[in-house]
């Protein structure tokens, strides 16, 4: 009984992860590691905007070893507030500059890009090539977005703010909050449902939901629309990754994590589970996804996402989106 | 009753240090305001104008109203429901007991994760609607104000219906025969006897079903609502502007403050002595037609507060059961949400009963105001509480932190205020004559407690302990903050699955919470009997 009131003895060969990413989808890959090392992972799983609270507040007494995010924005803040180490260049080196910190204190592991899903019954069917189509007036109560509190929202309004600059990009928010009506949804799921069934004629979502659909429901007349391609912007990009805690005792053991991370098993582990992109190249992806090399991703870097998310918040809040 | 042996031989409390005692406690429980105080108070000018200018009148006009809207539908519900059970005798009241007090075991955001779904167009209420209304008209929405204010009141109605169902039982009846006798009409009587009678308990339970609408994370977060408590927590996570936080969280715990003083003026001298003539309550034999009329509105109240949120979360465990998810880790989870609720109601009784029993005695201003002190935890959102909580511990008390001890210091603080409510309710009862009757025989303090007072307030402080303990176990903001590396409760367990959208995960454990508190409520039943 008294041990639970005194501070948790952690076993010497075991390194504890906060995570932001499910659970399911970070579990999988814990196991092969422990199979393979014999080391053994505790997920903490929370948000990733909590955990790094949680971080920053705990300081040097912090019990976690690595950070696991699903969003480029939070590992870059944590960088920001010196809450991680530098990972080994040669380790870091492997993934391409964009995907992750200047300074090598996060790793970019899985990709998502921010697509539209468009319903192939509507007469919208290849009529939308651009996210600033959604906010046409034409498009009034005919589609399908998330609350603008959710990270992929926020993130994808980042590199928008970024390419596009403030203003067109606030007047997009205000088109999407005219023509959402009543088609505002606090899951990414929800959005992809709502066009699947006719609710909504085109949605704003990120890619693995329409594969998730799909897996569940092979008939729903739904399709996938890489949007802003050719001379536009790109598809807006986002990373899910790993950082070291600044304050880890297990140094070592961590690096052997992220090294699994980064191999080719870990990498097809990591971002097959959800149907995402590796970021290490030459890794196959799933083959219902849309391949990466006939895609124009847009240039900004991850890191930005981090660095401008408070802008982005205050130009979501002025422009009165739900 | 375990609880209650804790007390019997108890040296602690002479009564000269009483007084020290309650004083300590009060201080305790103000620890984490003062701390959101001082940071609140370090903003500068500007910063509290651009809030001011910015956020607090949308904030204060949204949580208001909903908390309006959720006290007329609780009041509606929980004064009608326990009327009728505590007035009127029909086939299947004591089942109907239960019905009215087992909502209490479902947590807010289970209520707007279940509703949410039912009412999709393929849900089992969105599919039964389209089919009444037909093919083009959509199911109401519940992220409105009227939506979630619903969701908040079936979620809490019960804490009225206890209170007011329990102060009807105490209540003489002489006084409703004289009123009938001098030819008032049945709603006369309600109106002008009853409800006079149970304003106190009224009052008391508004307070509860307010302050849990202010400091309600879950069901807002889900439903995308924003009231002072989400707007704080995402300023906290969202920009990290600890800073901000406080700020709103100021204003939030003055808001609260000012309703507890309203709250209070209300019961100001309601102090009723139980008399010993009236004990016995009679019922009236309900007519056939009354009897349905009762099952109708009884049915209705308690088929949207807990039959279709049970009904769903056993279809979807059964689901989950067979696909085999209901592991070892999930036994894991249960075992730390009971491990955790029990320690912190069991504490959180001990610690109430000097402040509830001192202002018993004293009457005075002083003990009113340890009283209302240790009351504050409850104006305090989750989120800014473990906030607090953290600082404090980092600072003061490293020791403890990565145990669950600064979760159960935190749940006990959050808590503590029902603990002190419900016992000092039980403890008003207990007239100076009494407590002089047992001195005249010659029982010394200690034995006066143990023989006359603690017999009598016996069943206040079950409901005391069975109300800390069912929030505890619910409670999820101030878990996810402090709960110790990897230590994950059944709210906790929900909530990740159903941010990942695994319902038939989330059921299994909404459901281990509605099987673990019932032990609790039967315990606080078989104390209700007895006295």
């Amino acid at each position: 009984m008294l041990a639970i009131f005194s501070p948790v003895l952690v076993v010497a060969e075991e390194l504890v992860v906060f995570s932001g990413r499910k659970d399911k989808f970070i579990k999988p890959v814990a196991k092969e590691f422990t199979r393979q090392t014999g080391i053994e992972v505790l997920l903490h799983t929370a948000k990733s905007t909590a955990l790094l609270n949680k971080l920053k507040l705990e300081g040097e007494r912090t019990d976690a070893d690595l950070y696991i995010s699903n969003d480029a924005g939070n590992l870059q803040k944590g960088s920001d507030l010196d809450l991680f180490q530098a990972l080994p260049s040669e380790l870091s080196q492997k993934i391409p500059a964009n995907y992750r910190a200047a300074d090598g204190t996060w790793l970019g592991l899985s990709a998502r890009a921010r697509v539209l899903v468009v319903n192939t019954k509507s007469d919208l069917a290849g009529q939308v090539n651009s996210v600033f189509d959604l906010a046409d007036p034409k498009l009034k109560n005919k589609i399908a977005i998330t609350h603008s509190a959710n990270g992929s929202f926020i993130a994808g309004v980042t590199v928008y703010m970024l390419k596009q600059g403030d203003e067109q990009t606030l007047n997009w928010m205000k088109g999407l909050n005219e023509n959402a009506g009543r088609n505002i949804f606090n899951k990414h799921s929800r959005v992809v449902k709502a066009v699947a069934k006719g609710k909504a004629d085109v949605g704003l979502v990120n890619h693995y939901y329409i594969y998730r659909h799909l897996a569940k429901n092979p008939n729903a007349p739904i399709e996938i629309v890489v949007p802003d391609q050719g001379d536009g912007m790109g598809v807006a990009w986002n990373v899910a990754g790993v950082a070291i805690s600044k304050h880890t005792k297990k140094k070592d053991a961590a690096i052997k994590f992220v090294e699994f991370l980064v191999s080719e098993k870990g990498q097809q582990m990591f971002s097959e589970v959800n149907k995402e992109y590796p970021t290490l190249p030459n890794v196959k992806t799933a083959a219902e996804i849309p391949k990466l090399a006939n895609m124009k991703v847009s240039d900004v870097a991850m890191a930005k996402l981090g660095q401008n998310r408070n802008a982005t918040i205050d130009l979501i809040e002025k422009s009165g989106l739900q | 009753m375990t609880s209650l042996s804790l007390f019997a031989p108890s040296k602690l409390i002479r009564f000269g240090s009483l007084a020290w005692i309650t004083a300590f406690v009060a201080f305790i429980a103000v620890l984490p305001l003062l701390y959101v105080v001082r940071y609140g108070l370090s903003l500068s000018s500007e910063q509290w104008l651009s809030l001011w200018s910015t956020r607090i009148p949308g904030l204060l006009w949204n949580t208001i109203v909903l908390a309006f809207i959720v006290a007329i539908f609780s009041l509606t519900f929980g004064i009608s429901s326990a009327w009728i059970v505590a007035r009127k005798d029909f086939v299947g009241r004591k089942a109907a007991i239960w019905l009215l007090l087992l909502p209490l075991t479902i947590p807010t955001y289970v209520f707007a994760h279940i509703y949410t779904v039912m009412l999709e167009e393929d849900g089992w209420l969105g599919s039964a609607w389209i089919s009444i209304f037909g093919e083009g008209t959509l199911p109401p929405d519940l992220s409105s104000v009227v939506g979630v204010a619903f969701i908040l009141a079936l979620a809490s109605f019960s804490y009225i219906f206890l209170l007011v169902r329990a102060s009807l039982n105490q209540s003489t009846q002489n006084l409703e025969e004289a009123a009938r006798i001098q030819g008032l009409n049945p709603v006369q009587v309600f109106t002008r006897v009853n409800l006079r009678l149970m304003r106190p308990a009224i009052a008391a339970g508004l307070a509860v079903v307010v302050l849990h609408v202010l400091s309600d994370f879950g069901a807002v977060s889900m439903l995308r609502y924003q009231t002072f408590t989400l707007s704080i927590y995402n300023q906290m996570s969202g920009r990290m502007d600890y800073q901000a936080a406080a700020g709103l969280s100021f204003v939030l715990i003055l808001l609260s403050l000012s309703f507890l003083v309203v709250e209070r003026f209300f019961r100001k001298r309601q102090r009723f002595f139980v008399s010993s003539q009236a004990k016995v309550v009679q019922r009236k034999k309900a007519s056939l037609k009354e009897q349905m009329l009762i099952w109708f509105w009884i049915g209705l109240i308690t088929l949207f507060s807990f039959i279709l949120p049970v009904s769903w979360m056993v279809y979807f465990s059964w689901d989950s059961w067979l696909q085999g998810f209901i592991d070892s880790d999930f036994w894991r989870y249960s075992f730390n949400s009971g491990l955790v609720s029990f320690i912190a109601a069991t504490i959180a009784l001990v610690v109430a009963f000097p402040v509830a029993f001192y202002n018993a005695r004293k009457q005075s201003k002083l003990s009113r105001g340890y009283l209302q002190t240790a009351s504050l935890g409850f104006a305090l959102p989750g989120p800014v509480l473990a906030l607090g909580v953290l600082t404090f511990v980092l600072a003061q008390l490293p020791i403890i932190y990565g145990a669950i001890s600064a979760l159960v210091f935190a749940m006990v603080i959050r808590f503590l205020p029902l603990a002190v409510q419900a016992q000092d309710a039980a403890l008003q009862q207990l007239t100076p004559s009494i407590e002089e009757a047992g001195r005249l025989f010659g029982a010394g303090p200690i034995e006066n407690l143990r023989r006359v007072i603690l017999p009598i307030v016996r069943s206040g402080m079950a409901t005391a302990w069975v109300l800390v303990f069912i929030d505890v176990l619910k409670e999820l903001p101030a878990t996810l903050i402090l709960r110790p590396t990897g230590f994950d409760t059944l709210p906790i367990r929900i909530w990740i699955e159903a941010s990942e959208e695994m319902l038939e995960l989330a059921a299994p454990a909404g459901l281990m919470l509605v099987i673990g508190t019932i032990p609790a409520i039967w315990l606080m039943r078989q104390s209700e009997k007895i006295n």
